[in-house]
């Protein structure tokens, strides 16, 4: 089975979801809304790459899930470095 | 039924065909994904608690960073063909491609340096602030992977001139391929968070 336009069709929503990321950037919308759209296309563009070029979609659910089991960890660790920043004007 | 299908062994293996090669990447790019994330943690926290974080496009140049990315989606693309190209047979289509990713890795990293230089030029050191320092570690240390992944499809890519891949034996190809995906995929990430955000 040829998967050739599977391919393509992935990279020209790659190039659009970049041309529209970098537009992003000169919208007038708060920074956390900018923060939060621009989050959402990266891990969008990071699955297309994953399930589609690494194959991801074709592998097993335990390979899935264990390579799926570090990003809640490294959110954990996001929220355990920054949780005090709110309180530091405080000191 | 005969005696054979009622005495075999179902044997579920629960990463299905993958080979033990293909199992080895996938641990390492595990383990490289947590050292970027590490890194691009500690810059979130970092910028998080600075009061002078310059905004996206002050100091960094997006357009043409954005073409480095759409560049390095490019690679992708040519890399998967590669693959694709091997597993119909297609040694010359296998050649082909893997020298246009190799090509677009060498402008990918081309490009970086030329920034690099244009920014140290302009006094923007590793040395001039967190920002910066986070700027050059974080990056730098893709573009290692870049050059690692240029280096690694030169390997392949003089394998296949020796005729070592065939439809039958293309496992070195695919995962080369994820390695290099890899790379496509943290660059995804370095781009937002670094350029953009």
């Amino acid at each position: 089975m040829d998967h050739k336009s599977i391919y393509l069709k992935n990279a020209i929503w790659l190039a659009i979801l970049t041309i529209l990321e970098v537009g992003i950037t000169y919208l007038s919308i708060s920074q956390t809304g900018q923060i939060v759209l621009l989050l959402s296309f990266a891990v969008t563009k990071m699955l297309l790459v994953a399930m589609i070029y690494m194959h991801l979609r074709y592998e097993t659910k335990v390979l899935n899930r264990i390579l799926f089991i570090p990003i809640p960890a490294g959110i954990l660790f996001t929220i355990a470095l920054m949780y005090d920043i709110p309180f530091r004007w405080v000191i | 039924m005969n005696q054979n299908q009622s005495t075999a062994i179902p044997v579920n293996d629960p990463f299905g065909n993958a080979t033990t090669g293909k199992l080895g990447m996938w641990l390492f790019i595990i383990v490289d994904g947590l050292s970027f994330a590490g890194l691009l943690i500690a810059g979130a926290a970092l910028r998080a608690s600075s009061k002078n974080w310059p905004v996206a496009g002050e100091i960094l140049n997006i357009p043409l960073t954005a073409f480095n990315t759409f560049l390095l989606i490019c690679t992708s693309f040519t890399m998967v063909m590669a693959l694709n190209s091997i597993q119909k047979g297609d040694q010359s289509g296998l050649k082909k491609f893997l020298g246009l990713t190799m090509a677009g890795g060498v402008v990918f990293l081309g490009i970086q340096v030329w920034e690099y230089y244009h920014f140290i030029e302009g006094g923007f050191l590793i040395s001039t602030s967190i920002y910066s320092s986070m700027f050059y570690v974080t990056t730098g240390f893709h573009g290692f992977h870049v050059l690692s992944g240029v280096i690694y499809i030169g390997i392949v890519l003089w394998l296949a001139n020796q005729g070592m891949f065939s439809e039958n034996n293309w496992d070195r190809v695919e995962i080369l391929g994820l390695f290099w995906h890899f790379v496509d995929l943290v660059w995804i990430l370095v781009f937002t968070i670094i350029y953009l955000i």
